[in-house]
C-alpha cells in the first residue's frame, strides 16, 4: 500500500483515518503495535481482526487520542494524534463516536440521560437533546423505553444503548472495540447490522473483533494484526450474507 | 435556554446529584465545616465582645491623685496644671474634700457611714482622664510616672488595675482562636478534599464515559468545584444557626456572669455583613477544598 507522507494539520481530504509507520512501545523492546501504516476513506467499513494481545483496542485507543503513538504519526480527521494537546483531545472526541464490549452504560440513569451525554457536552439545548435523543433510540429500537435504566436492559438492548449514544452527535468517525463479545448470535447480527448501517450514511467504521464467521459473512474490508503488526489488508469483497 | 444556559444548568445539576450519591461522605464534609465555623465563630463572638467591654470601660478609665492633706489649693493647682501637660492626658479635674464628701453622700449607704463624723476626712484629689489612644496599660503607667515625680502626691489610684490582666487576656483569646481557627480550617479542607477525591474515584465511570464522549476538563472538574462550594455553604448556614441557638439560650447566663464588668451593656451577636462573612468562609474553604483533591488528580483525559 503506497500512503502519502502527512503533509500537516488540518487536512481532511477523503481519508478521515491515515496512519503512518506507527508502533507503539510500553517498555524497550516490546511492541504493543509496530510500524503499522493504514488509511481509511470517509463512510469506509473495516473489521480490524486478529488473536487477543495482537493490538487491536491499541490501535482504536489511538485513534481517539487515548493513547500517543512512541514513533510514526497518526492522523485523525485532520489532527496529527502526536502533537494534539490535551485541550484539544474533547474536540477531537466529540467527532468519534466509541462502542466497547462492556456497554459502558451509567446503571444509575435512563437511557434518555445516558444517549443525551454525547450531547450534554456540547452545551445542545434541552430540548434539541430530548428530541435527537429520541430519534436515535427510535432508530436501535429502544424509544419506549428511553426513562428505563440500563439494568432492566437485555445486554444486546444495551449495547444498542451504547451504540445510539456514539451515534447521536453523527460522528464521522465509529469505533467499536468487540461490540459483539458479549451478545449471542441473533443479537450479534443485530447489533452489526446498526454499525454496518451508520457507514452507508458517510461515517467511517473501524469493528475490532476476533468473530472471524461475523467478519465473513458481511465481506468488508479486512485489516489483521498480530502482535502489534499488520499481516494482511484484504479489500472488501463486497459480498455480505 | 442557549448553550451556556444549559451548560450552567447541567453543571448544576451534576454538583447536586452527585452530593445526592455520596449522602453520607458529603454530610461529613458539611458537618466537619460546620464543626471548625461554629469553634471560629464562638471565639469570634468571645474576642467581640471582649473588645467592646474593654471599649466601654476604656471611656471610663481615669487615674486619681489624692493630695497630701496639708497641701494648700494653690500647690494642688499647680500639680493640676502640670499634669495637664503630661502625653495622653485629656482632661485634669481637681476636686475638693467638700466635692468629693457631696459625691460620697450621694452613694448608697454614705449617709450611716458618716454618722458621728465631725470634720471631712476625704483628702483634695486630681481626676486625670486619658486621650482614647492612651487609654491602655501603657498610657495609664506614663501618667502614674508623671505623678509619682511630683511634689504633694499621698496616694495614685488607677481603680481598674484588672484590665492590663483582661486586655492580656482577650488577647490570648484572639490568639487562640486564630491558632485554633487555622488549625481547623486545615482539617476541614483536608476532609473535603478527601470527600471530592472519594467522589472521584466513585464516579471513574462516569467521568471517563464523559471523557469519551469530549467533555472539556471545565466540564468533569467544575462540578466538584460547585460540590466543595456548596457543602462549604451549607456547613457555613449550619453553623450560623448552631451559634444562633446557642446563643440565645447562653447569652443570659453570661450577661449576668459578667454583669459586673458590662452593667447593663448586653453581649452582642453577629451582623448581618459578619454572619455573610461565616458563610462565604465555609463556601471557600470547600472551594479550596474541592481544588486541592482536583489538582491531585489527572483524570483520563487522555
Amino acid at each position: 500500500m503506497t500512503l502519502r507522507e502527512p503533509t500537516g494539520e488540518g487536512s481532511n481530504d477523503d481519508a478521515p483515518v491515515r496512519m503512518y509507520h506507527v508502533s507503539k512501545s510500553y517498555s524497550a523492546g516490546t511492541f504493543a503495535l509496530h510500524d503499522v501504516s493504514l488509511e481509511l476513506k470517509r463512510g469506509e467499513f473495516v473489521f480490524l481482526t486478529g488473536s487477543s494481545g495482537a493490538g487491536k483496542t491499541t490501535l482504536l485507543k489511538h485513534l481517539f487520542a487515548a493513547e500517543r503513538p512512541s514513533e510514526g504519526q497518526i492522523l485523525v480527521l485532520g489532527r496529527n494524534i502526536s502533537r494534539l494537546e490535551g485541550a484539544a483531545i474533547p474536540f477531537l472526541r466529540r467527532r468519534i463516536g466509541v462502542v466497547f464490549q462492556d456497554f459502558k452504560l451509567l446503571q444509575n440513569r435512563t437511557l434518555e440521560e445516558n444517549v443525551g451525554m454525547s450531547l450534554d457536552v456540547l452545551g445542545t439545548p434541552r430540548r434539541e437533546t430530548r428530541n435527537r435523543t429520541f430519534q436515535v433510540l427510535k432508530q436501535v429500537g429502544l424509544h419506549h423505553r428511553r426513562f428505563h435504566h440500563p439494568l432492566s436492559l437485555s445486554g444486546g438492548e444495551q449495547q444498542r444503548v451504547a451504540i445510539a449514544r456514539a451515534l447521536v452527535n453523527q460522528p464521522e468517525i465509529l469505533l467499536a472495540d468487540e461490540p459483539t463479545g458479549n451478545l449471542d448470535p441473533d443479537l450479534t447480527l443485530e447489533i452489526m447490522d446498526l454499525i454496518v448501517d451508520s457507514a452507508t450514511r458517510g461515517t467511517t467504521v473501524i469493528v475490532a473483533t476476533h468473530d472471524m464467521p461475523l467478519v465473513e459473512r458481511y465481506g468488508k474490508r479486512v485489516v489483521r494484526l498480530e502482535g502489534g503488526r499488520v499481516v494482511e489488508d484484504a479489500p472488501a469483497s463486497g459480498r455480505a450474507a | 435556554m442557549n448553550r451556556v444556559g444549559t451548560v450552567i444548568y447541567l453543571l448544576i445539576r451534576t454538583a447536586f446529584r452527585g452530593m445526592r450519591s455520596s449522602g453520607v461522605t458529603s454530610l461529613a464534609a458539611v458537618a466537619t465545616i460546620a464543626v471548625t465555623l461554629v469553634l471560629v465563630g464562638a471565639f469570634a463572638l468571645l474576642v467581640g465582645n471582649m473588645s467592646g467591654m474593654l471599649e466601654r470601660i476604656g471611656q471610663d478609665l481615669q487615674v486619681t491623685a489624692y493630695l497630701e492633706p496639708d497641701l494648700r489649693m494653690e500647690e494642688a493647682r499647680l500639680i493640676a496644671a502640670r499634669l495637664a501637660t503630661v502625653e495622653g492626658v485629656h482632661r485634669v479635674s481637681l476636686v475638693s474634700p467638700e466635692e468629693a464628701m457631696l459625691r460620697f453622700r450621694e452613694t448608697a449607704g454614705a449617709a450611716a457611714m458618716l454618722e458621728g463624723l465631725d470634720s471631712n476626712p476625704l483628702p483634695t484629689s486630681i481626676e486625670i482622664s486619658l486621650l482614647a489612644e492612651h487609654r491602655t496599660e501603657m498610657g495609664v503607667s506614663v501618667v502614674k510616672q508623671a505623678l509619682e515625680g511630683l511634689p504633694g502626691i499621698a496616694e495614685i489610684a488607677q481603680g481598674q488595675e484588672w484590665i492590663g490582666g483582661y486586655t492580656r487576656a482577650a488577647a490570648l483569646v484572639r490568639f487562640i482562636a486564630v491558632g485554633l481557627g487555622a488549625v481547623l480550617a486545615i482539617s476541614a479542607l483536608m476532609i473535603v478534599a478527601n470527600t471530592i477525591r472519594l467522589a472521584l474515584y466513585s464516579r471513574s465511570d462516569e467521568l471517563e464515559i464523559l471523557s469519551l464522549v469530549g467533555a472539556s476538563r471545565t466540564f468533569v472538574r467544575v462540578p466538584f468545584l460547585l460540590e466543595g462550594t456548596l457543602q462549604g455553604m451549607a456547613g457555613g448556614l449550619l453553623a450560623v444557626l448552631l451559634l444562633y441557638i446557642a446563643f440565645e439560650l447562653f447569652a443570659p447566663q453570661i450577661q449576668f456572669g459578667l454583669s459586673f464588668f458590662l452593667g447593663s451593656a448586653k453581649p452582642r451577636f453577629f451582623e448581618l455583613s459578619e454572619l455573610i462573612s461565616l458563610v462565604l468562609g465555609g463556601a471557600i474553604l470547600g472551594a479550596i477544598g474541592s481544588a486541592a483533591a482536583l489538582l491531585g488528580w489527572r483524570g483520563n483525559s487522555g
